[in-house]
């Protein structure tokens, strides 16, 4: 017993000793400013938060933020069962709600807007050139799938044009985020897909066709940003918010294709 | 049995780190029972698109598994049977597809048999034939990260194989064929069954591979794991049911086949 029990314990302090080692930061520019912001965003902000954390962390030296992008949906439910977050934009504010009423946020504010728009691989294989056409029978359409936002406004925007039935008829995969959808017609995998217009960045622009949803179909995003009540840093959390709805944010959001809030 | 003296001398090192290591196993799986919401679970496994799922994933891994008996029992008989040139670098390339991470499968499926892939590309200009996106694309996905389970299983069966009781057959007169099936396979049996059925429970868990290049669509290439995933974005405890059922069944297999065939 005496042996068993002095072994478990040398395995303990193995254990303690290998991850002590490794989580002792090594770097010599820490500072005792050093703070870690995390902030939890939609997988359609992936490039201009991106962007927008870079300056963050040029106006804020000795701050670290750290992204997790996914679908809003996903992400809510790991914010409610995880915590971890201190700021949470999502692209929906259904998904917001729900991390208001079960964890609490603060600060809540909409920051963006972004409309939806239809794209295809840049040959256009199933010649697409309306909404309209992603009803032709054949057409191979990939959304995001249902509960991630973009993909319940596709649905929605489907409806209003009276197409959803044929259309969804035609969708081959509904992808996990907004991200994905967007690689796929990249690829050239699928012949159309219905994404944000915020999507179809510079960098993707030599990939892709877009084509237009007219206005009296499309459905309008609203983006949600918050503090997570609980959050590690709050005050951070404050200012990151303040960042992404101050003019320099705003600029930067604009020139990755986001719409302004009001 | 009676204690004999190598139990007596089994070093409490490996008692307790045994235990450690059966704990690391095991907790998760328990995680998984007690956060399982069970008045629910009725509901959420009669669900069409559950059932959907749960039957796709056994055709799929089971057809996965076929093609990796049927290509990698030659394959483990040519590296195991053979020399010639290149035999090291392609049992490396052999395993790859085991230790490469499942999402750079999934790309590199689609780089080789997607629409514009190496062979995919020319399927869809001349036969307008298209593997992106149907259950086939889910088979290849799965049969791709499983197969190197069937050839290692079965090549090392080959190695071990007493050569000296294939040419005593031989000697008896006994013809290719006759010793092929009469004395290689019977010997080799539990190898063959072994990798078949780590193939198979490997095809049954994928996920990355499948999901690149398969994509994600109900009834046609949504295979149980991409249903968990999928619900787990929204209902996460839901999800933790439909997740048992998948590993209450690969468990099963291979405890059952593991009596069978595997026990020393």
């Amino acid at each position: 017993m005496r042996r068993s029990l002095s072994a478990a314990v040398l395995a303990f302090v193995v254990l303690c000793a290998c991850s002590s080692s490794s989580s002792t930061p090594t770097s010599a520019d820490a500072t005792s400013t050093r703070a870690e912001l995390t902030v939890f965003a939609a997988s359609s902000l992936t490039a201009a938060f991106t962007q927008i954390g870079t300056d963050f962390e040029a106006a804020n030296p000795g701050t670290i933020v750290t992204f997790n992008f996914g679908p809003s949906d996903g992400l809510a439910r790991q914010i409610e069962s995880e915590g971890a977050a201190d700021v949470f934009a999502s692209a929906s504010g259904t998904w917001m709600d729900d991390v208001q009423d079960k964890v609490g946020v603060s600060g809540r504010t909409d920051f963006a807007k972004n409309r939806l728009i239809v794209i295809t691989p840049s040959d256009n294989p199933a010649n697409i050139q309306s909404f309209d056409d992603l009803a032709t029978p054949g057409v191979q359409v990939v959304l995001a799938a249902e509960g991630v936002p973009v993909g319940d406004y596709a649905r929605q925007a489907l409806d209003g044009a009276g197409i959803a039935k044929d259309v969804l008829k035609n969708v081959v995969s509904n992808e996990a985020d907004d991200a994905s959808v967007v690689a796929k017609i990249i690829a050239g995998e699928a012949d159309a897909a219905i994404v944000y217009s915020s999507d179809v960045t510079e960098q993707v622009s030599p990939d892709v066709q877009a084509v237009e949803i007219p206005d009296d179909v499309n459905v309008i995003a609203t983006y949600p940003i918050a503090v997570v009540t609980g959050a590690p840093e709050p005050d951070l959390g404050g200012s990151f918010v303040t960042f992404v709805t101050s003019t320099e944010g705003q600029a930067t959001l604009a020139t990755f294709g986001f719409l302004p809030p009001a | 049995m009676a204690a004999s003296p190598r139990d007596r001398t089994t070093p409490v090192v490996f008692v307790v780190l045994g235990i450690l290591g059966a704990a690391f196993v095991a907790l998760p799986l328990v995680g998984l029972i007690t956060r399982a919401p069970w008045s629910r679970a009725g509901e959420i496994l009669s669900e069409d698109s559950s059932r959907a799922a749960l039957r796709l994933s056994i055709e799929v891994s089971l057809l996965a598994a076929g093609i990796d008996l049927l290509l990698g029992m030659p394959l483990a008989w040519l590296l195991a049977r053979k020399s010639f040139a290149g035999r090291t670098l392609l049992r490396g390339l052999v395993v790859l597809p085991l230790v490469m991470p499942p999402v750079v499968a999934g790309v590199a499926l689609l780089a080789a048999l997607g629409r514009r892939g190496l062979v995919g590309g020319w399927l869809d200009r001349t036969f307008d034939l298209q593997i992106t996106f149907t259950t086939g694309a889910a088979v290849l996905a799965t049969a791709f990260v499983s197969f190197p389970l069937v050839v290692l299983s079965v090549e090392a069966g080959l190695r071990a194989l007493d050569p000296r009781l294939e040419a005593a057959a031989a000697t008896m007169g006994a013809s290719r064929a006759t010793i092929l099936r009469r004395v290689t396979l019977p010997l080799l049996a539990p190898q063959i069954v072994a990798g078949v059925v780590l193939a198979w429970a490997r095809a049954l868990g994928e996920f990355g591979a499948t999901l690149m290049f398969a994509g994600n669509l109900a009834g046609r290439t949504q295979t149980l794991p991409l249903a968990v995933f999928q619900l787990s974005q929204t209902d996460p405890q839901g999800a933790t049911v439909l997740a048992l059922s998948l590993v209450i069944v690969s468990l099963g297999v291979i405890v059952a086949l593991r009596r069978r065939f595997l026990s020393t």
